[in-house]
């Protein structure tokens, strides 16, 4: 036992040794710049063609620019090309078909090689390639052609016209690199770019990428653009809420995103400052209006009743602390939503007055019943903590107006599976869901109420979770798509919001910005809801 | 001895195929790779569709598990979507060595776990080492010193230490050493990753970084070891043999460690050789706490993403060494105890 008597010490002296000299008061003078960056998901492919995931197409202002991006008002400006294309400069064609670009002078890859238009067509072509599984072939197969008259001019052909445009270019890939492996392996699946690219464009370049733990960037001094502050960006994968607070806290980390709505006061007191990003997410309700779908959801004055009878400031305020409030439709906070429309009030009284109107009255056991049938609702989510919270305040302001809920909760890969895959969501077996969506922001568009995205077994992978068909609604979602001139699109889609708003087609809980945690250290950083890191090459260290 | 072994060996077999089998079928109930796709949206109709078709995932589950264990190259697939199989198959199957590729990575699945492999064994065996020595130690001392003082305080500390969650005795060591000594201006550790980006990937980094998770491993794993090993030690000490040697007037330290704890010692071998495959699989809740980049992290991220090749091919990892520890086990005991025959 005199062995354990002198080990013991002798750790715990190791630990204080080892713990003094790593993590030493402050770094030499020697040691780079380097902000810590925190991501609670680790990218999946760095080839923007080959990711969905939100934490790959954050770092594209990195090291992958896009032809345009977003500032902090969600205002686009030009980085690859001159100027944004509109219909003054003869960037958009009067019939709307036709997009041309002229991209800036001198831009080159991160290997000096010159950055042309035909990059632009490549992108295209390998986005649209059958042999290539790409996560999305949109907004790509919108184009009919891409025409490259010189080095620098891009014209892009549609079909028809296409006024999602601002959605294309979201990074290129490098043809000089990627050709040749696609000439030899027939597809880019595999290629090595994808998982580490050397070669990109932008203030930063990838130097390495440790599978779950780090991405490290280094400043690239080739840019054309306007070159980085900071030396290195260490991008760290911590994939536990907590550890990241706990991490922002203690100074391991310089920027967070994701943060829950409870850990701010702490982070605030620790002198990390929040950033709230509009990204047109919104959190909300959809219901089954389709035949599995509970009958009492198919009269409007229920969903009517049902906004009325829930609280939604209060939610607000009790659950994310008041830092954001109940929303009126999916396109708040921008030019398309109808201007008159407010977010229905707390109102239990008129709820029970509705639902009197619409035949549901109360029973013997306090729940209200219409021919026999209950008005019994499922209502499903994930498993996020504040949903599940979300369910049972609102299940308790329910029960008061005469309506029983039952909650259920299922992991996100089984709650979005689709209906081939029998997911309770596009099957119908609930009556109410609720999840956090948003248009394809910065564009307004959006398919879930479009009547051939309904799921059946002839469209195993259809979208319209309501299983609803409004021909008048289905239309106007046609209309705008071709719409190019703004004016027009604008007044499609204040009908559209009008529409869905009257109708209750779709209910807003709250409206959800991005909650960014800016450290101590870090200065000048200015978040985008679209583009979030677009002026990364300003931020400084204190 | 080698008969025995190889008997094992071609039971191992038919056993490990059954294994992937249930495991495959079962993954297939994990939900939908194709959902999110980790997005923050649903994934498009149309790209659902050509995804579905491109990967395989259209095929039913026993097709599906055809390809995953003897490849496609032998069958035509339709890859444009023209409802014409034109071309093979590229996959040779997980009994010619491909696992297939990450559908979530894009890269060989076996490429992607091994990248894993070394990081959490740097941890598990660090932390499993820790737990043994410290376990035998303790075990043995408590066997002699039933009841004594000591006895009573590691007793009491390691069903603290067992009973707490692992999350919150992780937080709470992550808390008080990393975040609140700081603070107070005492030395510190670091609160997640392997190293700091400012110094390096050198030893010393690691080693610091890997104190707390291997603490709150061996922590939470301790009182398991040293309860087993104090019992059978006991037991161990009030056999004839024992006293035999005593009367012998032999040497207390050679009863104790040759005759004593080499027979106590043959339970504790079969629990030690039925964990260390799982060390493998790394420790989920410690690795995602701690930012850890290992094996257990690895299986969370691709199982919520619905990854069947890099899923499987960690669980037939596991599997695979399992059987071969088994047989390892047998093997010691034989070592230890020479009245045990298989021949």
């Amino acid at each position: 036992m005199n062995k354990l008597r002198t080990l013991v010490p002798l750790f715990v002296v190791i630990m204080l040794v080892l713990s003094a000299c790593g993590s030493g008061a402050s770094a030499p003078a020697t040691q780079p710049k380097v902000a810590t960056l925190i991501f609670t998901q680790e990218p999946d492919s760095m080839n923007p063609l080959y990711t969905n995931m939100y934490f790959s197409t954050i770092l594209h202002p990195l090291w992958d620019v896009e032809a345009w991006q977003f500032d902090d008002q969600n205002a686009p400006h030009p980085v690859l090309v001159k100027e944004m294309p509109s219909a003054e400069n003869g960037g958009i064609s009067t019939d709307g078909k036709v997009i041309t670009l002229h991209l800036k002078d001198g831009l080159t890859w991160s290997d000096g090689e010159p950055l042309t238009s035909a990059d632009f067509k490549f992108t295209w072509q390998m986005a649209m390639e059958p042999k290539n599984a790409v996560a999305t072939t949109y907004p790509y197969d919108a184009i009919a052609s891409i025409d490259t008259p010189d080095a620098q001019t891009v014209v892009v052909n549609f079909a028809e016209p296409f006024a999602p445009w601002l959605l294309l270019f979201k990074g290129l890939i490098p043809e000089h690199i990627l050709k040749p492996v696609f000439e030899k392996d027939g597809t880019l699946d595999n290629a090595e770019w994808n998982k580490n690219p050397t070669v990109g464009v932008g203030p930063y370049v990838l130097k390495e990428w440790q599978s779950g733990s780090h991405l490290l960037f280094v400043r690239n001094d080739k840019y054309a653009g306007e070159k980085a502050v900071i030396e290195q960006i260490f991008v760290r994968i911590v994939p536990d809420d907590a550890s990241q607070v706990a991490a922002l806290k203690a100074g391991d980390g310089d920027l967070g995103i994701f943060i829950a709505y409870p850990d701010i006061p702490a982070l605030e007191e620790a002198g990390v400052t929040m950033i709230t990003a509009p990204s047109g997410y919104s959190e909300g309700w959809f219901f089954n209006l389709g035949d599995k779908g509970h009958p009492a959801l198919k009269d409007v004055k229920v969903r009517q009743a049902l906004a009325y009878a829930i609280d939604r400031e209060k939610i607000t305020k009790d659950l994310l602390l008041g830092k954001t409030k109940p929303g009126a439709s999916l396109w708040d906070n921008s030019i398309y939503v109808d201007p008159s429309l407010k977010p229905y009030a707390f109102d239990p009284e008129k709820a029970k007055q509705y639902l009197d109107e619409a035949g549901w009255v109360v029973g013997a056991d306090g729940i209200r019943e219409k021919d026999g049938v209950k008005l019994k609702l499922r209502y499903g989510t994930t498993t996020k903590e504040v949903r599940q919270s979300t369910q049972a305040v609102i299940q308790q302001m329910l029960e008061q107006v005469g309506v029983k809920i039952d909650l259920l909760n299922y992991d996100s890969d089984i709650f979005f599976a689709s209906y081939g895959d029998k997911g309770p969501t596009y099957t119908g077996e609930l009556d109410i869901y609720e999840w956090s969506d948003a248009p394809l922001f910065p564009d307004p568009d959006i398919s879930y109420w479009r009547c051939d995205q309904i799921p059946s077994d002839e469209a195993p992978q259809g979208t319209n979770a309501e299983f609803l068909c409004d021909q008048e609604l289905d239309g106007l979602f046609q209309q705008q798509a071709t719409q190019v001139d703004l004016n027009q699109r604008v007044d499609t889609f204040q009908k559209i919001s009008k529409l869905m708003f009257d109708q209750v087609y779709w209910l807003s809980i709250w409206q959800d910005p991005d909650i960014w945690a800016v450290g101590k250290r870090l200065a000048n950083v200015k978040i985008s809801g679209i583009t979030p890191l677009y002026n990364i090459s300003q931020w400084d260290l204190k | 001895m080698a008969r025995y072994i190889l008997r094992r060996i071609l039971q191992g077999i038919p056993l490990i195929f059954i294994v992937s089998l249930v495991l495959f079928v079962l993954m297939q109930n994990m939900g939908d790779p194709l959902a999110t796709m980790g997005g923050r949206s649903v994934t498009r109709k149309e790209d659902r569709e050509r995804l579905a078709r491109q990967m395989g995932l259209d095929q039913p589950v026993i097709v599906q598990y055809l390809f995953w264990l003897a490849g496609n190259d032998w069958s035509k697939v339709d890859f444009d979507g023209d409802g014409l199989a034109e071309s093979y198959g590229t996959r040779r199957g997980v009994l010619r060595g491909d696992f297939g590729y990450s559908l979530v990575a894009r890269q060989p699945a076996m490429e992607v776990i091994a990248s894993r492999i070394p990081n959490t064994l740097i941890l598990m065996l660090t932390s499993e080492f820790i737990v043994i020595v410290g376990a035998l130690l303790i075990g043995v001392y408590s066997a002699l010193k039933q009841y004594s003082l000591l006895d009573n305080l590691v007793t009491t500390f390691s069903f603290v230490g067992y009973s707490m969650p692992i999350f919150f005795l992780a937080l709470s060591l992550m808390y008080i050493f990393a975040v609140n000594f700081k603070r107070w201006g005492l030395p510190y550790l670091p609160t997640v990753g392997m190293y700091d980006p400012r110094v390096g990937s050198t030893p010393g980094q690691v080693l610091l970084h890997m104190i707390l998770p291997v603490a709150a491993i061996a922590v939470n794993s301790f009182s398991a070891y040293s309860r087993y090993i104090r019992s059978t030690m006991l037991e161990a000490l009030n056999q004839d043999y024992v006293r035999t040697a005593r009367s012998k007037g032999l040497p207390r330290r050679e009863i104790i460690f040759i005759h004593a704890l080499k027979n106590a010692s043959l339970p504790i071998v079969t629990i030690v050789g039925l964990d260390l495959p799982f060390l493998l699989g790394g420790a989920l809740v410690t690795e995602r706490i701690f930012a850890w980049p290992g094996m257990g992290r690895l299986f969370i991220d691709h199982v919520s993403r619905g990854d069947t090749p890099v899923v499987m091919g960690i669980l037939m990892l596991i599997a695979v060494s399992v059987v071969f520890f088994q047989i390892l086990t047998d093997i010691v005991y034989a070592w230890l105890d020479p009245r045990i025959r298989y021949d």
